[in-house]
């Protein structure tokens, strides 16, 4: 029904290129996370496809119509924005209401589209506010209706959540992840926020510099990193990376020394994520010796910077297990939980 | 209080007694009689009188003035908003070499001294047989209402956010739905502001309405001018009195849209 299907899609600004070839297709009920840092064309990707920015090659089809050249209005969309982009000078009962009045519904119609709406998004109250007596909270939610009502095909989130603060964040991210689940519509959702990305999306994108770095779900691309961006953008204490020259069948550093996976030359590197760093007291058997440089408590688990050899890596531990700052230890690096990249390329090997 | 906060008070005080004071003074006057007013030290304590208002008002002259200041200016004002309002709005939206030069050009009218306009504007309106005419005025008068609307207006659209725009493309407005149900009520009160603006320009023009008018068009500036030739002595009570007639229209309009005049001239941005 509701369908995205995006081919060979291009955006130029002048001879600028910031989206090349862009190929990918969203199910109906799919939610798509568009995930990266800010400048990697997400966010522009997201207005093409809203048609609020032009579309420079490819072809946009949404339900299975090409759209390319619609209005916004004719896309079967509805877009909430980061900084909430509610009609100022109407009430929050108008803010919602507008798209239906212009389409011409009657005033029944509209009362009893209204209700359902206001009434899941707690806005009975403020009816009759304007939208700048409202917190940040409360106006988003207003623009989250003001999208709702309009039943559309296609939901369009740009960062939704940024302008709002820790907590506020977590309770909107549930209630979208709600009104998602009820509503049965296809969402794309742009966010830098990996944590976001992670908990809402059925699939992420994972963009970097106008192209698709990764895609898959959050589960896949966390365990399975394709490059080396993907695995230092998602996951948080970052992923260690070490890097190595390939010799003898054996990774070195000059210090280290660890075995290499078969048929691999070059320079390689490995990345291991903090919380599948082993640290043990004693010597064992593939353990290599590291002094504790410095310890962070982070509440639940405790993050320490160990230096071995001539590399730094970060470890995390359980909070209970108190290590001193200089005191000598041995890690083991688990081999189910190493992930190995081409140093030169970037790519998974 | 601090000794610098005191100090700053005062300096604030005196300027703006310098400003008042001589409004104060000539509101006094126009109610006072010859009497009262040739004095060498001023009266603050007289018996008001209401001669030379009456006097003013009851001169043909000045009823027929005050029409046709009226007229003018409402027509100039008018046209200048239709047409300069959505040529602002362009401007502001549109960036691009083309409205860039339109708004370097809107400003540019106001450049060149008056005189130097009303000396080939006479001639135009001498030979299209308009001169002394409230048409031939009113389109002088356009050029600069239409300046100054376009210039005013331009950072008031700007500081509608983009956002609510699009919001509204989405909504399924088109750019002239956008424009009259989104745009324009956001920027009203400093839209507002411009116009008043640009009718109190107008309303004080003195230069051009003397050099374009003889006697059918005059406006009220130029008969208030006039007032001063009025015989040997200067009839100060009737002078004041006209000044105190001149000034209440643009007064009433400043009360009226005072906050949005001041932040459409200041640089600051609501959002963001």
């Amino acid at each position: 029904m509701a369908t995205v299907e995006c081919s060979g899609l291009r955006k130029c600004y002048g001879s600028h290129e910031v989206i090349r070839d862009f190929n990918l297709s969203i199910a109906d009920h799919e939610f798509v996370v568009f995930l990266g840092p800010s400048g990697c064309g997400k966010s522009t990707l997201l207005r093409m496809i809203a048609g609020l920015e032009d579309i420079t090659g490819g072809d946009l089809l949404i339900g299975g119509t090409r759209v390319n050249d619609n209005d916004p209005g004719e896309r079967g969309i509805a877009m909430v924005f980061q900084n909430y982009a509610l009609y100022p000078h109407m009430s929050v009962r108008q803010n919602i209401t507008f798209a239906l009045e212009r389409a011409g519904d009657s005033k029944e119609r509209i009362a009893k589209r209204l209700a359902p709406v206001v009434e899941s998004l707690g806005l009975d109250v403020y009816l009759d506010r304007k939208p700048t007596e409202l917190s940040g909270g409360q106006q988003q939610r207003v623009a989250i209706a003001r999208a709702m009502i309009k039943t559309p095909e296609v939901f369009l989130f740009d960062e939704p959540l940024s302008n709002l603060d820790a907590k506020l964040r977590g309770h909107l991210r549930v209630e979208i992840a709600r009104l998602h689940k009820t509503l049965k519509s296809t969402s794309i959702y742009v966010t830098h926020d990996q944590l976001e990305a992670m908990t809402l999306a059925d699939r992420i994108v994972l963009m970097y510099q106008g192209r698709i770095e990764q895609m898959g779900t959050p589960e896949e691309i966390y365990s399975r990193p394709a490059t080396l961006f993907a695995a230092g953008f998602i996951g948080t204490p970052n992923m260690n990376f070490i890097t190595f020259t390939v010799q003898e069948g054996r990774l070195r550093d000059g210090t280290l020394d660890l075995p290499a996976p078969e048929g691999v030359t070059g320079h390689v590197t490995l990345g291991i994520r903090p919380g599948a760093v082993e640290v043990l007291d004693a010597p064992a058997h593939d353990a290599i010796p590291a002094v504790v440089e410095r310890d962070e408590f982070h509440g639940e688990t405790r993050l320490v910077a160990l230096t071995c050899g001539v590399q730094g890596l970060m470890a995390a531990i359980p909070a209970a297990r108190k290590l001193h700052e200089g005191q000598n230890l041995f890690i083991r690096f688990p081999s189910q939980s190493l992930h190995y990249f081409n140093t030169d390329t970037g790519r998974r090997l | 209080m601090k000794p610098v906060t005191f100090v700053l008070r005062l300096v604030l005080v005196i300027a703006a007694l310098l400003v008042v004071l001589p409004l104060v003074w000539t509101l006094l006057n126009a109610f006072k009689t010859n009497a009262d007013l040739l004095v060498s030290t001023p009266k603050l304590i007289f018996t008001p009188v209401w001669d030379n208002m009456e006097y003013v008002l009851n001169r043909r002259s000045v009823a027929r003035a005050l029409v046709n200041s009226l007229v003018i200016c409402g027509w100039a004002v008018v046209l200048g908003a239709v047409l300069g309002v959505p040529a602002a709005y362009v401007i502001a939206r549109v960036k691009n070499r083309i409205t860039q030069e339109a708004q370097f050009f809107a400003l540019s009218l106001r450049f060149l001294p008056p005189v130097a306009v009303a000396i080939p504007m006479m001639v135009i309106w001498l030979g299209l047989g308009l001169y002394d005419s409230r048409v031939a005025l009113i389109i002088t008068y356009m050029t600069i209402t239409v300046s100054i609307t376009i210039w005013l207006s331009i950072p008031a659209f700007e500081r509608v956010p983009l956002a609510i725009e699009e919001a509204a493309r989405v909504d399924r407005l088109g750019p002239y739905a956008t424009f009259f149900r989104i745009a324009l009520p956001v920027a009203k009160l400093q839209v507002l502001s411009a116009i008043a603006f640009s009718f109190i320009l107008v309303w004080n023009e003195f230069l051009l309405a003397m050099m374009l008018t003889t006697s059918r068009a005059k406006t009220l500036p130029i008969i208030a001018s006039e007032m001063s030739q009025l015989g040997m002595s200067v009839p100060w009570g009737i002078l004041n009195a006209a000044v105190v007639l001149l000034s209440l229209p643009p007064l009433i309009l400043l009360a009226l849209v005072g906050a949005g005049l001041n932040s459409a001239f200041s640089a600051k941005t609501s959002q963001e």
